[in-house]
Parts: structure tokens; C-alpha cells; sequence
């Protein structure tokens, strides 16, 4: 028996080829390509989230959701009319082996797209590339360096850019999965922000996250038919497995039910901390190294490079929240130290 | 977070400091005599402030409800634990000779907190074919007899779908059949001439229309929740008390949450449920049936929330409780359900993370719904959103065009179709309409035609419930021709 070819759910005029991730519905590729970009387009609509003239920086590290961002604002800047200047921002950690082929990716957008690219050093930044750093404290635990001091070498190179807006390819499997870590580790001051679609710090950089309702898997299959390439970022070095428990859980109830990543969004959306909890939260300050924002004394960037120079291997510090993870997905806000709860 | 030992460095109870400890809760250590007061003191610290109308602000002067008691229980472990520690704090007699039973107590001597308390168990055997699932309403009544001082009354999952079991509670039901079309967002309405309306049969056509074995699960729990607190209103009790330990509730936190529900996040721990036909009678004008008696509003109280499913089976163990058991049939492997796939994942992740549950807990407690809600949702009773349609469609575009206006010709003659849609809660149009790529679509519209709980029927013809959400009133088929019957040529 041969199944007879299905014609798009949408347009109902061309085959079906792919059944989308999102809702079920088998459909073909340019609606495929349309439904993709038009929800990103309301995405960005509904929240306001640029003005004409904007400069915008693409945090870009090579890897998938970067990539299509990229190919993914410039389409819709053009079509809309948004009228953005687009750049790209890299940074590069100075991992051997690592980086140097996203890199490349990096680059060759730069001439596919003609924008605009600043790559950014962690050695020229900061002093250390990861490398040294892993040299001097061990495999464990530094993906708290990497997250942290990603986020800020992407304000940094924004103020050089003299950008007003950063966006990054956080897509809707990272937030909805932050979401529920952020939950189970009592992190009630991320949990309220985690679901914004725009941060705006004090530097008075917008940082936003136009792929909040973009599924990981339309991602790549968007890349896949528009033949973009680009580099696995996961992090050579040690994962979090507690992250790692709730990414699994994710898949897991994303394939009972597809909408799940949608819904847990959805969820994190409709509640907001409770304006009494609200109040006792510590109000923010700025660093007294470097004056970039911060809930302590010294942010947590200058804190762990306090604790290298000292070459003290525990200066992995503080928190146990900081086990920050992977790199596609630096935490919300990780400059910020939060307290465990104590158990 | 790094793994702790099992115990701290002693073996002796923290509390006493004589005698050697027999259980560990949360890395401390304590003997049996110590556990009981502790479990105890857990339990009021959550119920006793919810127990009189107003909060009495200083110290508990007399605990007194305004209503009865109705205990929910499902056979399973937190519930029979509820029962005996309910039992024993405050309705034990004072002649109570039994050793090591301290109820009574820190209470009035004389006067009961609740003048007549119940317990209800919902009997959900006969949700899917026969024979799959035991009734097991009988042991259940054993083992509730045992307490003289509470009434028994069995529900079964099928009284949903009972128009008898409505009209006993002083509920309006439509004498024509009203349907969902589950086959598309919109849940459009059509009503039929009721046809024999066998509630099992009604039960499983609705269940066998849902779209997901998650949706089958969720809607067993919302349908039994729903007939425990109707069933409560009718019996005028001020409360109903639910079996949900700390485990259990970070559980249906998660669940919920990954369901959408995240609205409703603080009715997972405390709910005050004021019943849709209830508040439409508010404003009519006095002629409604369905208040009979005065306590409208019932509040959930989940008193064992912040006791954890190791010190109920400890309590249950040391007190010699006999468990029945809950119905596990529709979900008996767990992975096929978001619900199963989440006691799963926490209660692994409390293996190695002793504090997940409380954490969750303790988070989800610091929330609160983000908006103020607009209406009810007349499939579980719960605050709902506005504009969730909207939502969902700028962000899953599911058709490219918006739904073209009938021709004139057409639309007069037929009124635009009525929708369930705008009726729902976030987390119940999802249950109704989200597919899993395993799910089979179903084709025939006639397929997935799914009759609708009794409450549902009726909010969605109550003219006031429908205003509610601000939307067109379903007017019933038979009430409008009685209206224009006289001009009516033919016949
Ligand atoms: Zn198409
Ligand atoms: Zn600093
Ligand atoms: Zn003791
Ligand atoms: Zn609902």
C-alpha cells in the first residue's frame, strides 16, 4: 500500500514534505520557511522590540541558532522594512580547536550578509583565555567562567559597536528549559525575568531573544533546507548535569506532547514573584572593579578573576546556582550572585 | 549540589537527644515518639489557618468553620494518612483510650471544628472498558468505617456526565444534547436532540475524543477535582481536604506548569472555589435554584504539603494504615503522559537532590498570576486568562489566512458558530486540541463530536456565565422555540 503524498496543510496546494515540530501539521517547505520567519516577525512586532535606525548586534558564535538568526533578521529586516544597521558580534573564548571553525562560519556570514564583525577575546578582555584558565583550575567546573564572562564580553563588544540592542539565538527549548531549572533550584530572581522577551541593563544595552518561540528542532530544519552551515557549540568541557536532568525532561514531555515547550513558556509567562518577595530582593549595585552591574561588592566576573590571579582552584565560589552550563544557553543574567536556598 | 551523607554524623534524634533515631527527614534524624508531633504540627501549621472564614489575626482563639468537612480520597497513601490524622486531631473523643493518640488535644472539648464531615472517594473503574479496573469502592468503604465519625459517599467518574446527578445537586442542565468538535481550535459548539444519554457512555466517547494520553490523564484528575468541590458545595461544607503530600504537590506543580496551567500555579497548593452557577445567581435576580443554603465558596486545603512521601509511609506504617491503593490503568508505564513522565523526573531527582521537592514548593509559593484573571473556565472552574486564542496563534501559525466572513446570505440565515474556545483556560483548550505526533488524526468531524462534563453544559447556557467572558450566549434550541412558539405556522 502506498501512502498517497499529502498536500500542505497550509497552503493546500504543494506536497507536504515535513511534519512541523511545533504544531503536527505536515505542510511543505515554503510554508515551512513562511510560518518560521512570520512568527519570529510577530515575535518582534508584539513586543516593540526595535525602533527605525536601531543598531543591532547579532551575538553570533557559529553555531545553529546564531546562524539562523542571523540569515533570519536580515530577511525580515529587508521585507519589513524594519530599517536596522545589523552587525555581528563574536567572542572568542580562546579554546583550542574549538572556536576557530565556528569562526569561520562567523566570517563567511560577514561576506554572505555584509555586516559588519567585531570578534572579541577573552585574552584581550579579560587576560586569560579559557585554556589558560582551564590550565590553572581543571576540567570542572568552568563552564561558570565560560557563561559568565560571555555575557559580559557581548555587552563589552556592544558598547564598542556602539550598539544600542544585542540579540542573541536563545531559542524556545532554552527558555522554556530554564524555566524549569530555575524553578527547581529556587531561583526565584531569574525565574521572573527568564521569560522576558527584552532585558535592558543599566548599560542601557537591549538584549532580546527574538527566537523565544522558535523550536530547537525548526531551527535546524530551518538550516537544513536553507542549506546554512554551521559548527556543534557544545562546550568541550564539563557540562552541568543538573541542567543536563532537566534537558532530558524536556525532550521527554516535548515528545509526549509537542506543545510542551510552548505551554511551559506560556506557564512562565502568566505568573510574575510576588511583589512582597519582590521587595526583600537585593537591590543591584555596580562593581567596584570594573563598575559593571552587580548584587555584591565585586561582580562575578571580576570575582573569578580575583580567584585565578590568586590561583586559588576553588574560586569556582559562592554560588551553587552558578554551575551555569552550556553555551548556547548562557543563564540569565549570570553576572548576578544568588543564594541557594539552604536545604 | 554535591551529595550529602544520608544522616548527620549522630544516630541519636535531634529533638529528644536520648533516643536513637528511626527516621531521616531531610539529612536529620529523629526516634519515633518525636516523629508523630512533628508530623502533627506540620499538618496544622497548614490547615488551622485556613480553618475559620475570617482570619482572626493573633493567636487561634476557637477554631470554627463556617460550613462541613468533605475529605477527598483516592485510596492511595497521602489520602489515608489524611484521613487518620484528621480523624485523630479533631474528632477524636475524649475517651479515647488508645495509646499514643494525642488528638484533641489543643481543641475545643466540646464543640467540633466542623459540625458533619464526610469522605468522598471517586470511582473512576469504569472510565475505559469493563474489566480493565476493580471497583474498589468497597475496600475503600472498610477501611473508612473504621472511622464512625465520618459519613462515606461514593462518586463515580461518570456522574460528569449525569444529567440525574446534576439535577440532584440543583444544577440546570439543556434538554439538548451540546458537543464540542474537537477536531479544530475554535471547539465549535453543536447541539442535537438528546439522544439516550448513558453516562459511561458519555464519559468514554469524551475521553476516547481527547487528543493525547496527557489529555486523557489530566482530564480524569480535573473531572474527579470538579465533582469533589460540587459535591462539596451541595453538602454545604466550608472545606475539602485533599491528600496532596510535598512530594505529590511538587509534582502537580511541575505537571502543571508544563501544561500551561501556569496561571493557575497557586490553586496547586490552596484554592478557594466559588462555583460557576454560583456566581452567575449573584446578580440575577433570586429565582436561582442552585443556592440552596448559604456557603458558595469551598476552600481546598492540601494539609500533609509540606510532609514528604517518606514521613506519610512512615506514618502510615508505624500506625498500622491499610493502603488501598490508587487506580493506575490509564497510565501504566508513566511515559506516555506528561503527568507519569514528571512524578518520574522528581521523584528520581529527590534521590539524588533531596531538597528538589521542597524547593519547588517553596518557589512556586513566592509566584503569583501575573494579570488579573477575566472569568472562570467552565471545563475545570479555575481563573482563566483573556486572549489566549491570539496568543497562540501569532506564535503557532496554524492556517494563513484568519477565517473568512461568511457572504451575507449566508451568515443571516446562520449565526456565526459557537465557540468553546473563548470559555477555556489556557491549560484546558490545550488538553482538548494539542496533538502528539503519535496521536491519530482523527478525520470523520462525527469522530470527534465529545459530549461535555454536566457543569460545562450548563455554564455554557446560563446566560450569566457566558457574559462572563464577554462572549454570545448560547440560547438553548428548546427555550427558543418555547419563546416563539405561538408564531411557529407549521407543525
Ligand atoms: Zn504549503
Ligand atoms: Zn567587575
Ligand atoms: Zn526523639
Ligand atoms: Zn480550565
Amino acid at each position: 500500500m502506498t501512502p498517497t503524498p499529502k498536500t500542505c496543510a497550509l497552503c493546500s496546494k504543494f506536497r507536504a514534505i515535513i511534519k512541523r515540530p511545533k504544531t503536527g501539521q505536515q505542510i511543505c517547505k515554503e510554508c515551512f520557511f513562511f510560518v518560521f520567519e512570520t512568527e519570529v516577525h510577530n515575535t518582534i512586532t508584539e513586543a516593540k522590540l526595535f525602533s527605525r535606525g536601531d543598531r543591532v548586534a547579532i551575538g553570533a558564535s557559529g553555531g545553529k541558532d546564531s546562524t539562523v538568526l542571523a540569515h533570519v533578521m536580515k530577511a525580515l529586516n529587508e521585507r519589513y522594512g524594519y530599517g536596522l544597521d545589523l552587525y555581528l558580534l563574536s567572542i572568542d573564548e580562546g579554546i583550542t580547536g574549538y572556536r576557530d571553525d565556528s569562526l569561520e562560519t562567523v566570517k563567511r556570514n560577514q561576506q554572505q550578509y555584509s555586516m559588519p564583525l567585531k570578534i572579541l577575546s577573552y585574552d584581550e578582555l579579560y587576560g586569560w583565555t579559557m585554556d589558560a584558565i582551564v590550565s590553572q583550575i581543571g576540567k570542572k567546573n568552568n563552564c561558570t567562567f565560560c557563561g559568565v564572562f560571555r555575557r559580559q564580553a557581548l555587552d563589552r563588544g556592544a558598547a564598542m559597536l556602539k550598539v544600542d540592542h544585542i540579540v542573541t539565538g536563545h531559542n524556545a527549548d532554552d527558555i522554556a528549559e530554564t524555566v524549569l531549572m530555575n524553578i527547581m533550584r529556587g531561583d526565584i530572581a531569574r525565574l521572573g525575568r527568564c521569560t522576558l522577551i527584552c532585558t535592558e541593563g543599566e548599560d542601557t544595552i537591549k538584549r532580546s531573544k527574538p527566537f523565544k518561540y522558535a523550536y530547537e528542532k525548526e531551527i535546524v530544519m530551518y538550516a537544513y533546507f536553507k542549506r546554512l552551515d554551521y559548527f556543534s557549540t557544545e562546550c568541550i568541557y564539563s557540562p552541568d548535569a543538573y541542567r543536563g536532568h532537566a534537558r532530558t525532561f524536556l525532550k521527554d514531555l516535548e515528545s509526549a506532547r509537542p506543545s510542551a515547550i510552548i505551554d511551559i513558556i506560556h506557564s512562565g509567562e502568566a505568573f510574575e514573584v510576588k511583589e512582597e518577595v519582590r521587595k526583600g530582593q537585593k537591590a543591584q549595585q555596580t562593581c567596584r572593579k570594573c563598575g559593571y552591574m552587580s548584587s555584591n561588592d565585586l561582580c562575578k566576573a571580576c570575582t573569578l578573576l580575583e580567584g585565578l590571579e590568586k590561583g586559588l582552584a576553588e574560586a569556582r565560589i559562592i554560588d551553587v546556582g552558578g554551575r551555569t552550563g552550556s553555551h548556547e544557553m548562557p543563564p540569565e543574567e549570570p553576572r548576578e550572585v544568588t543564594k541557594l536556598d539552604p536545604s | 549540589m554535591p551529595r550529602k551523607s544520608k544522616f548527620d554524623k549522630s544516630k541519636t534524634c535531634i529533638k529528644c537527644k536520648t533516643a536513637r533515631g528511626n527516621i531521616v527527614i531531610r539529612h536529620a534524624v529523629y526516634c519515633k515518639t518525636c516523629f508523630t508531633p512533628l508530623v502533627v504540627t506540620k499538618y496544622k501549621r497548614c490547615l488551622d489557618p485556613h480553618i475559620n472564614a475570617a482570619p482572626d489575626g493573633q493567636r487561634r482563639s476557637t477554631l470554627k468553620a463556617s460550613g462541613n468537612l468533605l475529605i477527598g480520597l483516592s485510596g492511595g497513601l497521602g489520602s489515608t494518612v489524611l484521613l487518620d490524622i484528621t480523624s485523630r486531631c479533631y474528632f477524636s473523643t475524649k475517651s479515647s483510650t488508645e495509646d499514643g493518640r494525642k488528638g484533641g488535644k489543643a481543641h475545643p472539648k466540646n464543640d467540633r471544628v466542623w459540625k458533619q464531615a464526610s469522605v468522598c472517594f471517586v470511582d473512576t473503574s469504569r472510565a475505559f472498558s469493563e474489566g480493565v479496573t476493580k471497583d474498589r469502592s468497597e475496600d475503600i468503604r472498610a477501611m473508612v468505617e473504621q472511622h464512625k465519625e465520618f459519613e462515606f459517599i461514593v462518586l463515580r467518574l461518570e456522574d460528569a456526565f449525569d444529567i440525574s446527578w446534576w439535577k440532584q445537586l440543583g444544577g440546570y442542565v439543556p434538554s439538548s444534547d451540546i458537543r464540542a468538535n474537537l477536531a479544530n481550535e475554535d471547539l465549535v459548539i453543536t447541539e442535537a436532540h438528546l439522544q439516550s444519554s448513558d453516562p459511561v457512555a458519555s464519559l468514554r466517547s469524551y475521553l476516547s475524543s481527547l487528543p493525547t494520553a496527557t489529555a486523557v490523564r489530566s482530564s480524569i484528575n480535573t473531572l474527579a477535582r470538579l465533582l469533589l468541590l460540587h459535591t462539596a458545595r451541595s453538602m454545604q461544607c466550608s472545606h475539602l481536604l485533599l491528600g496532596t503530600s510535598l512530594t505529590s504537590l511538587s509534582i502537580s506543580l511541575i505537571n502543571s506548569i508544563a501544561q500551561g496551567g501556569g496561571f493557575n500555579v497557586l490553586e496547586e497548593s490552596f484554592e478557594e472555589w466559588t462555583p460557576q452557577i454560583a456566581r452567575s445567581a449573584q446578580d440575577a435576580s433570586s429565582d436561582s435554584p442552585h443556592l440552596a443554603g448559604g456557603v458558595c465558596t469551598v476552600r481546598v486545603v492540601r494539609p500533609l504539603r509540606d510532609i514528604g512521601m517518606k514521613e506519610c509511609a512512615a506514618w502510615a506504617w508505624w500506625n498500622g494504615l491499610q493502603v488501598v491503593g490508587k487506580d493506575r490503568t490509564f497510565d501504566p508505564d508513566g511515559k506516555q503522559t506528561i503527568g507519569g513522565l514528571t512524578k518520574d523526573f522528581i521523584v528520581g531527582l529527590e534521590r539524588d537532590y533531596p531538597s528538589t521537592v521542597s524547593t519547588i514548593a517553596r518557589t512556586c509559593a513566592k509566584l503569583a498570576p501575573k494579570n488579573e484573571p477575566d472569568g472562570q473556565c467552565i471545563v475545570c472552574e479555575r481563573p482563566a486568562q483573556r486572549g489566549i486564542q491570539d496568543w497562540k496563534s501569532r506564535i503557532s501559525i496554524r492556517s494563513l489566512e484568519p477565517p473568512s466572513p461568511h457572504p451575507p446570505h449566508v451568515a443571516s440565515d446562520d449565526p456565526p458558530p459557537i465557540s468553546l474556545t473563548p470559555h477555556l483556560c489556557y491549560a484546558c483548550h490545550t488538553t482538548l486540541i494539542s496533538r502528539s505526533s503519535r496521536s491519530t488524526v482523527q478525520n470523520g468531524a462525527e469522530a470527534s463530536l465529545a459530549p461535555l462534563p454536566v457543569w460545562t453544559r450548563s455554564a455554557l447556557v446560563e446566560s450569566d456565565a457566558a457574559d462572563v467572558m464577554g462572549t454570545k450566549r448560547l440560547v438553548d434550541h428548546e427555550d427558543m422555540r418555547n419563546a416563539i412558539g405561538e408564531f411557529l405556522l407549521h407543525d
